[in-house]
């Protein structure tokens, strides 16, 4: 009679016991799963239409210096290994889809701008792109700089910011030549000879030179004019609050722009070739400067 | 003593507080009243009728249960000592990392990024100014801060290397000091080439140099911006994650040791409140008071350690958040701003990529001080527009909003006002610089224009001047505080491995006192 009521007393405060650290100790644990570095499958944000960059292939696979650049940091996470799964983001859907766990990690073309920093929390650059100008390559002596479109016809992509730093920022009067749908549309353009220039980052441009370098685009040869002026931080976005996720991301990157022997070149350069090589696009060989994950 | 029938499994029964009196009868079919129970007791012992279930754990006699009761009350004060011993053990741990150890070194390699744009900074004005002109040999001055700068970036670059724990942040440090020297390479090809031969003074007008002179600063300054600086910039921030992890660990630490704490302490006062029920009932007194004076004393003793422990707690918060992490927040924005300014002289030296930097000079201000603008005169129109000490906030982001938004100290938002107040003073200076650029373009060559701009530099380098040192002064308020906490961590935990042994013996040595008596009544 006393016995038993005295074991449920002590249960009770040894149950109150675990409870409490329970409790104290599912915080840690909550916050560690949902970051990318304990999950077995990531789901990535890649674009499906940006040539060298991200591009979605007639097989389904995802093709780029992006979705390799995923793999590669992937590879990197530690934690279980991790099987990746690439899904189609735009400008107008990575941050939502992002919050809602759409995908985990969005390697887009995503610029680190403070105004992204409010929802998104990301891990780089991996890259620092530039804004450029890409001409056909006959017209490329009369085009040293963005001055020299002085009075030439500009590809505007609306709601694209490439068009207003030409001819706001640099104040360049510049005519424009609208094209609705994209990047895509603005080179198909510049093959039909309708615009004379098209400016935007320069891996976009260079993605789409060397595809027509190597005939996988129809078009007259291009070439970037290599005069950069703008800086576009090329950064991984992962779920706001994952630093942890954030900072083994910046380890990643930071091993793939190291050599691993004198001479040879490091991952990152060897997929900066591969995508962009044929453009004759003066790339950057160094770890870019990170963002910092807090 | 006798051997005594330990039953560490099955404890007596904690009553609940004020059912000291015997008959009170506690919620929840708490133990029965202590006269029934005496005679319970009394029965078994004279009947000897062997005892089924759980009860055959218990000792069968009052005085092994005395025994029982006493030996627990030792082991779970124990515990409580353990429990304590350690969490402040994980305290004291993580004040030395953050405020003696990885803190502050970490705190020094953020000058790593500093000292190098200031070299740059000084190269730049080195092969700006030219012949000798005036009684000061400001050529000289700023080669002489150029080799400093040197000295203190290659200190700054051994210390962050010392502290770099993984294989990619050694390799990072490695990266770091090549390209320093290749830098300073190039750095003496420019000065050389500037004055002509190892012994000579230049012959140009202050203003931009020779072509060949140009070609090779960039060099050297493409250098510093795509190579060193970056992986500057990193290592502290890998340098950085070092000290959060520490610090999350040692406090998680902490916290979990006051829980338990607090768990194992309450199971300690309601033993000695059983034990103190237990013998009042069974040997008919009011109260044993050596029991109840270590029963104050275990209160005290638990009250105080969670005190200590929520302390030490609060201090590490407090040098993290309010002193490291800020210190670490400034320096950054201080070493960008910095670089920011270098950028103006780079304009003024390069006519070619002049567009370029100033294009750089935009991008870093925002970093700095973010606002929604698209040129760098718009972004000045905005923030000249800015109304700081008459808005409650400030529509801006970037590194100067984190610092508004942390804002926890007495002397801190005064000079963060200061701050904001000395920033646009400077970016106005600079845009005036840039108009007069501009104006004299119109008339002459873009290298014409600098040269007769050069003279109105001034202006710009003495506000910078002193933004600068109103940014020191806000970190400085930051140390202050990162000092005291750690100062105050320290203090907090002085003396416990001394106070939690006695502490214990006292306790248990009433303990003892308490029922050596009402066990002798059993001799």
């Amino acid at each position: 009679m006393r016995e038993p009521t005295m074991r449920a007393r002590l249960t009770g405060s040894a149950a109150l016991a675990a409870a409490v650290l329970l409790a104290a100790g599912a915080c840690g644990v909550a916050g560690a799963e949902s970051s990318i570095t304990a999950k077995d499958e990531l789901v990535v944000g890649v674009n499906p239409d940006q040539p060298g960059v991200g591009l979605k292939a007639r097989n389904g696979d995802y093709v780029g210096f992006d979705p390799d650049i995923a793999r590669a940091v992937a590879k990197r996470l530690g934690g279980p290994a991790k099987k990746l799964r690439f899904k189609a983001v735009t400008s107008e859907t990575r941050e939502r889809m992002l919050k809602d766990g759409d995908v985990d990690m969005v390697v887009a073309s995503y610029s680190i701008t403070p105004d992204r920093k409010a929802d998104v929390t990301f891990a780089g650059p991996y890259y620092v792109a530039h804004q450029d100008i890409l001409v056909r390559a006959t017209d490329a002596a009369s085009v040293p700089d963005v001055r020299g479109l002085r009075g030439k016809s500009l590809c505007e992509v609306p709601g694209s910011v490439s068009f207003p730093r030409v001819k706001k920022e640099r104040g360049v009067p510049v005519r424009p030549v609208r094209a609705a749908k994209g990047y895509g549309e603005c080179f198909d353009l510049l093959a039909q000879k309708k615009v004379f220039a098209v400016s935007t980052d320069d891996l976009i441009l260079a993605g789409q030179a060397a595809r027509v370098a190597k005939g996988e685009a129809p078009g007259p040869e291009l070439k970037i004019v290599n005069a950069p002026f703008s800086e576009e931080p090329y950064g991984i976005g992962v779920r706001k609050g994952d630093i942890d996720g954030c900072e083994k991301i910046n380890k990643a990157i930071t091993e793939l722009y190291q050599q691993t022997a004198a001479g040879r070149d490091s991952e990152a350069v060897t997929l900066l070739k591969r995508w962009f090589g044929p453009a004759h696009l003066n790339t950057t060989s160094t770890v870019p400067q990170f963002e910092g994950c807090d | 003593m006798t051997a005594v029938p330990q039953a560490p499994a099955v404890p007596p029964p904690a009553p609940p507080p004020g059912a000291v009196s015997p008959g009170a009868v506690s919620p929840g079919g708490a133990p029965p009243p202590p006269a029934r129970a005496a005679q319970a007791a009394v029965r078994r012992r004279t009947a000897a009728k062997p005892p089924t279930g759980v009860a055959r754990l218990l000792p069968r006699t009052v005085a092994g249960r005395v025994r029982a009761l006493t030996g627990l009350t030792g082991i779970v004060l124990a515990a409580v000592l353990v429990i304590v011993w350690v969490a402040i053990g994980n305290a004291r741990d993580g004040v030395r990392v953050i405020g003696d150890d990885a803190g502050p070194q970490v705190v020094k390699t953020s000058r790593l990024y500093y000292k190098l744009t200031e070299m740059d900074a000084q190269l730049a004005n080195a092969l700006l100014i030219g012949r000798p002109q005036g009684p000061v040999d400001e050529r000289k001055k700023a080669l002489d801060g150029f080799d400093d700068n040197r000295r203190q970036a290659g200190a700054a670059l051994l210390e962050a290397s010392r502290l770099a724990d993984e294989d990619t942040e050694k390799k990072t440090a490695q990266d770091l000091l090549d390209a320093l020297g290749r830098y300073e390479w190039l750095a003496g090809q420019a000065i050389l080439l500037d004055q002509g031969s190892p012994d000579a003074r230049p012959t140009h007008a202050a203003g931009p140099p020779k072509l060949p002179v140009i070609k090779r600063y960039r060099q050297a300054t493409e250098l510093m911006k795509l190579d060193l600086l970056p992986k500057a910039y990193n290592l502290t921030l890998d340098n950085g994650t070092l000290v959060r992890h520490t610090y999350e660990a040692k406090r998680g630490a902490v916290q979990t040791g006051q829980v338990w704490t607090l768990v194992i302490g309450l199971l300690l006062l309601a033993i000695l409140v059983g034990f103190q029920v237990f013998l009042t009932a069974r040997f008919r007194r009011l109260l044993n008071p050596a029991l109840a004076l270590a029963t104050v004393g275990t209160l005290v003793l638990v009250g105080a350690s969670w005190a200590v422990l929520a302390g030490q707690a609060d201090h590490l918060r407090k040098a993290k958040e309010d002193g490291f992490d800020s210190i670490l927040a400034l320096w950054r924005a201080r070493s960008i701003s910095n670089s920011a300014n270098a950028d103006r002289t780079r304009y003024l030296i390069d006519p070619e990529l002049a567009d370029t930097y100033e294009q750089v000079y935009f991008s870093k201000s925002q970093t700095v001080l973010y606002l929604k603008a698209e040129s760098l005169t718009a972004y000045n129109q905005a923030l000249q527009g800015l109304r700081p000490g008459k808005d409650e906030q400030l529509p801006i982001k970037g590194f100067l909003k984190n610092e508004e938004a942390h804002s926890s100290l007495p002397e801190q938002h005064a000079a963060f006002l200061k701050v904001i107040n000395d920033y646009r003073a400077f970016q106005q200076s600079d845009r005036d610089l840039r108009n007069l650029v501009e104006s004299e373009e119109r008339l002459s060559s873009p290298t014409a224009a600098r040269t007769k701009a050069v003279a109105s530099r001034s202006a710009a380098a003495d506000d910078f001047a002193a933004y600068d040192r109103s940014m020191q002064k806000l970190i400085n308020i930051h140390d202050g505080a990162f000092t005291r906490a750690v100062d105050a961590a320290k203090g907090g935990t002085g003396g416990w491995h001394a106070v939690l042994p006695v502490a214990g013996l006292v306790i248990f040595a009433l303990v003892l006192i308490g029922v050596r008596p009402r066990l002798t009544e059993y001799r």
